[in-house]
């Protein structure tokens, strides 16, 4: 059985006086993909910066890779892949400038040859020289996702990864999911609503009321589950 | 240690060349609070050396708070700060190339503020100006660290650009005094070899907070 990357035990977080996330348990292995659902502002991007080390958790306690991650050696954040509402992108760089510096510091080798690679791959080579303000929200977001998957992490957070993507783009989110997954990595992401990726074998969770719990069909179907079923 | 220095370093330094906002902030800040102390004092007079120092250091001082630490801010702004946090590079390094950034941009606005003070001061090129180059240096690497510090910490609230100077000012005060009496005696043309106190006084500082944000930048920039 592959090893669990990350576990989140009793996990809470409170803003001031209000709770958002309360004591959550949830846990992810190499290789394994959960989808996390909820409504607008029921606390998903928070659980993502929490289960990313980014957030401390008010209670409970987060292992990454079987550590706290303010133990976590600096090296071991290569490991880890996350996609956040903001795009963590310099809007004066151009989309290349964007993914060779990222490439530098995870320090990967042959960063230039690196970041033509990504932009290939998200169908971004023709926008590479133009600024990030230049670019359409699709195309940020798809940079963004190149940005958050450059260094192969074995532990990845995405945070609605299929937001202004338009068909394409949704495919190729799915293309990238699926390849994590095949190399062991373990893909945690979140969306509006339930979604099926065709191969993958899915963990459902609701986000509700800063509870998790494990999502019941209720026999509804999304715009976005409906298109991902197809893909 | 300092994987990912060379990387953000020229990464600001390259995004500064594109905008130009501290340079601008900093030189325009700086010029205009020489004016004020020129017109305010005069430029001559027999303390002369003591008021071309005193607004060499005000203007330091004021602008360096309000431009030096753009590169840091934006980076909050923009949230690339939070992939910062998530990558391989250390915080203490992070620290440090934004500390090394400042520093240039300080660097570069006191290059112009010395011109302008030479100027506007009647101040001769020679000896006394070399001789206030290390004594500069040092005043701004102090500055620099205490500001990236504290810039780190006013982000976290809103309003925090016009908290910081209400932050490092009070902080400063021991190198300020330091910086403007060495300042004011190497102008006035005495050898920096009189002034080694007031020098040990700028290290000491500079090494206190240098290491003070190395070491604290980890807790401060963290979300709560």
């Amino acid at each position: 059985m592959a090893d669990v990357l990350l576990q989140a035990q009793r996990v809470a977080k409170f803003f001031g006086d209000r709770p958002v996330l309360h004591a959550l348990d949830f846990s992810a292995r190499g290789g394994e993909a959960a989808v996390i659902v909820g409504r607008n502002g029921v606390g998903k991007s928070t659980l993502i910066r929490v289960l990313c080390g980014l957030a401390r958790p008010s209670a409970g306690r987060l292992l990454l890779f079987g550590r706290e991650p303010t133990t976590l050696a600096a090296p071991e954040f290569r490991r880890i892949g996350v996609l956040l509402h903001q795009t963590l992108l310099y809007p004066n760089l151009s989309a290349r400038e964007n993914l060779e510096f990222y490439s530098r510091i995870f320090g990967i080798v042959d960063c230039a040859a690196h970041a033509l690679r990504w932009l290939e791959r998200v169908g971004l080579s023709r926008a590479a020289e133009q600024p990030v303000t230049a670019l359409s929200r699709g195309m940020e977001q798809r940079l963004a996702i190149a940005r958050a998957m450059l260094a192969d992490p074995d532990l990845i957070l995405l945070d609605e990864p299929f937001a202004a993507l338009d068909a394409d783009g949704a495919a190729l989110v799915t293309a990238l999911i699926r390849e994590a997954l095949a190399r062991s990595a373990a893909v945690i992401f979140t969306a509006h609503s339930p979604l099926e990726i065709m191969g993958v074998d899915l963990g459902l969770f609701k986000l509700e009321g800063g509870a998790l719990s494990p999502f019941k069909e209720d026999g509804r179907r999304g715009p976005l589950r409906s298109l991902l079923r197809r893909l | 240690m300092l994987e990912g220095f060379g990387p953000i370093v020229r990464k600001d330094l390259r995004l500064e060349l594109r905008s130009g906002e501290s340079t601008v902030a900093l030189l325009s800040l700086s010029t205009l609070i020489l004016v004020v102390m020129v017109l305010v004092f005069g430029p001559g007079g027999a303390r002369r050396a003591e008021v071309a120092a005193g607004a060499l250091w005000l203007a330091l001082i004021f602008a360096g708070t309000m431009g030096s630490t753009r590169a840091l801010v934006a980076e909050r702004e923009t949230g690339c700060i939070r992939a910062l946090l998530l990558s391989p590079v250390e915080p203490g390094t992070i620290y440090a190339a934004k500390l090394s950034v400042a520093m240039i941009f300080m660097a570069e606005a006191g290059a112009g503020v010395l011109l302008i003070l030479v100027l506007f001061f009647n101040l001769e090129f020679g000896r006394a100006l070399l001789s206030l180059i290390p004594v500069f240096l040092l005043g701004i690497l102090g500055l620099a660290a205490l500001c990236t510090l504290l810039a780190t910490v006013s982000g976290r609230v809103r309003g925090g650009a016009m908290l910081l100077p209400v932050l490092v000012v009070p902080l400063f005060i021991p190198a300020l005094i330091a910086g403007s009496k060495a300042s004011a005696a190497v102008l006035s043309g005495q050898p920096l070899g009189s002034v080694i106190t007031w020098i040990k006084l700028l290290c000491a500082f500079d090494v206190l907070f240098v290491a003070a944000g190395y070491l604290l930048f980890e807790h401060v920039i963290l979300e709560d």
